[in-house]
């Protein structure tokens, strides 16, 4: 057997030994050879583009052509990695003369490339071709301009509140899609891009997350377990203010990281007015610092702020990493607003009784009930298990979005199942507001607007990562007082990405916890800066007490100002 | 006995129109009709999830709270008072409750800073409204 085998090996390598000689000794019968092995598979022309800042170009259209003949061409797009990859045909390997490339997309100039020589050989020797990465410039078309100057309009009417936010989003993604459509057919420097490519810019990662905790929270808001916790405060406090206040500001904050800061605030509020009229003090010394707290709070989780399920669904960032990073920075801060709404309102807090009837003080103590013990006990299990889901879920690649649907799902079957109630806990103008925002930041990100901004950030920073933190979280901060924070940070992200791949140092996701500090903890700078606080107002404009927006800039933007720079004192420190 | 219908909000600007309602009831032997209108408009204003039911139903009870307040003001001083709680917008159902409920004089407190909700000349023109449109006897007072 072994003799057998030593016999099959021997000829083998003598038959090779053989062929190898006539190989070398006869070089056309190598280029037959080398055509015979091209004859098993094709031979490809692969490559990359990119735009300027080396950020990958999808959806390029490349075009082939061979021996300058226009008609005898190769056409393919660029992947979402910017790769691409031409099949040359094998019957014409070997008689190629020239090669040229034609690269388009639109908002990029044009590019043609001739293929060198050498490069040519090698294709007809059937070998595969890698270019090298081929660098498209932009382009300002007028496409830039409309989608640039429609978001723009849009910040500006949620700001002004001319416009229901999702209707203000919807009126952009209308305008976008219209201008393409009618536009881009008169004159294509007006294509913006098409509905296929508008909906590639839509995170379904943030729709369903978003949805899910609607559900969940929609179903724990009817068992009144936020009234219970404030007259619980009430109690607790046993009509000492300064106590109240802390007590209050501590529980909007934890609720507003586990369930939603203006879920938290529209159900807190009715209540807290009502304590404060018991106790006899103005009811605006206790609510302006609740929704402070609640503000900076929610940022502690990936759950617990809009911006946060933004930031982590782009980033990938779990709700542990929140946790980790965030939590520790969110609790100093809080430490030191209670300290500031302590020193403010010293005085009012030493006001004195209101002398509350008994009748109204039983009408307190009735609102301030669990209404609803066996739906709170059932949805209180299902959140504390979607809890131990986020937290474990990351080692086991669950994503946010699939536990809380999941648990979406088990509160509607268990808690209250009925379609009715799905229908009723769901906003669909909330999403549509997400969609329709997607879809316009996906225009700007689109026609180059978002690169420009980061190219220019990118140069003020210098590639220096300190620089960047301060750069994002102040002006994350002061920019949240004035426009609405969640199309501002979804408007970041592609900005904080391109500089979080660019600076040394910043892969750790500094960057995005930057932006989730300064957009937070920078709506409590303005009474618009966030919804939170215009829901307060809301309410309590409806019992008579009034927020400004002089009052409450003024409680409101020293305690931002202490916050932001206790925030990133705490992101230096950790990273 | 006669009755005053009495729009209030119920906070610390409230008390002035509160009181002086009072005093008008006593001069004329007259009963007051608190009213609280439940307005969720504001919910308008944000772009997260929110249950109008649920958040109607926390306004309803602190408008209630409220109205109680009042109608103990009023009995504190010996003058009936009793108390109606509407949904929607405060002048729609201001002029409707006036010409449902048999209101002999409604009453609108005069502006008196940035925490009204009606400047003078609106109010005026408001009370105006009121009477041409239910025939009812209306004051700023």
């Amino acid at each position: 057997m072994i003799k057998q085998n030593l016999k099959r090996m021997s000829l083998v390598t003598i038959l090779s030994l053989g062929l190898a000689l006539v190989l070398l000794y006869n070089p056309p019968l190598l280029a037959r050879a080398e055509r015979s092995l091209a004859d098993q598979g094709p031979v490809s022309l692969v490559g990359r583009v990119t735009d300027s800042q080396e950020e990958p170009v999808r959806d390029a259209e490349i075009v082939l052509i061979i021996n300058g003949n226009r008609e005898a061409l190769l056409s393919t797009a660029s992947q979402p990695d910017g790769a691409f990859m031409l099949d040359v045909p094998a019957e014409i390997v070997g008689d190629i003369e020239t090669l040229t490339l034609e690269i388009s997309r639109p908002h990029f100039a044009s590019q043609v490339l001739e293929i060198e020589s050498d490069d040519v050989a090698h294709l007809n020797r059937g070998e595969s071709l890698r270019l090298p990465d081929l660098e498209l410039a932009r382009r300002i078309t007028a496409g830039f301009w409309v989608a640039t100057f429609t978001f723009v309009v849009i910040l500006v009417i949620i700001a002004l509140e001319k416009l229901h936010n999702a209707m203000a989003a919807m009126l952009g993604v209308a305008v976008i899609l219209g201008t393409t459509f009618v536009g881009g057919a008169i004159n294509p420097d007006l294509f913006i891009f098409d509905f296929e490519q508008a909906l590639e810019y839509v995170n379904f990662d943030v729709i369903f997350l978003v949805t899910g905790m609607m559900i969940v929270i929609g179903v724990i808001e009817e068992t009144g377990i936020f009234q219970w916790l404030a007259y619980q405060s009430y109690k607790l406090s046993g009509g000492r203010a300064w106590l109240l206040v802390t007590i209050l500001m501590l529980i909007t904050s934890v609720a507003s990281a586990l369930l939603d800061n203006v879920t938290t605030m529209l159900l807190m509020t009715p209540m807290t007015i009502q304590i404060a009229i018991a106790l006899g003090v103005n009811p605006l010394t206790l609510l302006i610092p609740e929704v402070l707290a609640s503000n900076i709070g929610g940022i502690s989780t990936l759950i617990g702020t809009p911006t946060n399920i933004l930031i982590g669904s782009y980033a990938g960032l779990a709700f542990t990493d929140f946790l980790t990073n965030l939590t520790p920075g969110v609790l100093l801060a809080q430490i030191a607003l209670t300290v500031y709404v302590l020193v403010r309102y010293r005085a009012q807090f030493l006001g004195g009784e209101s002398g509350l009837s008994e009748a109204l003080l039983n009408r307190l103590r009735e609102s301030g009930r669990i209404t609803q013990p066996v739906k709170l006990r059932q949805s209180g299990i299902i959140f504390g298990v979607m809890l131990i889901f986020f937290i474990v879920g990351e080692s086991i690649h669950l994503a946010p979005a699939v536990t809380a649907t999941i648990g979406a799902v088990a509160m509607l079957l268990w808690v209250s199942p009925d379609i009715e109630s799905m229908l009723k806990v769901v906003d669909w103008t909330t999403l549509m507001f997400f969609i329709s925002l997607f879809i316009v930041v996906g225009a700007i990100q689109e026609v180059g607007l978002i690169s420009i901004i980061a190219a220019a950030i990118s140069r003020m920073v210098g590639g220096n990562l300190t620089a960047a933190i301060l750069v994002l979280v102040w002006s994350a901060a002061f920019l949240s007082g004035i426009i609405a924070n969640i199309p501002f940070t979804a408007a970041m992200l592609p900005v904080v990405g391109f500089l979080t791949r660019t600076i040394p140092g910043a892969s750790n996701q500094v960057l995005f916890y930057a932006l989730s500090i300064g957009a937070a903890m920078g709506g409590n700078s303005s009474l618009i800066g966030a919804s939170a606080n215009l829901v307060a107002a809301g309410i309590a404009e409806r019992a008579g007490y009034r927020i400004t927006y002089k009052e409450f800039f003024k409680a409101g933007m020293p305690a931002m100002i202490i916050t932001v720079a206790i925030g990133t004192a705490w992101l230096f420190i950790r990273f | 006995m006669g009755k005053i219908l009495c729009a209030t909000r119920g906070g610390e600007v409230s008390y002035r129109t509160q009181d002086a309602t009072i005093a008008l009831a006593q001069e004329r032997g007259d009963e007051i009709l608190f009213l609280y209108v439940v307005d969720i408009q504001f919910l308008q204003k944000t772009a997260h999830a929110v249950r109008p039911d649920v958040v109607t139903a926390e306004m309803e009870k602190m408008g209630e709270f409220l109205l109680a307040m009042a109608q103990e003001r009023a009995q504190k001083q010996n003058v009936a008072a009793d108390y109606i709680l509407r949904h929607g917008d405060i002048r729609k159902e201001l002029t409707a409750a006036a010409g449902e409920l048999n209101i002999d004089l409604v009453v609108l407190g005069k502006p008196t800073g940035e925490e009204s909700t009606f400047a003078l000349a609106g109010l005026e023109a408001f009370a105006a409204q009121i009477e041409s449109e239910t025939g009812t006897e209306t004051r700023i007072i």
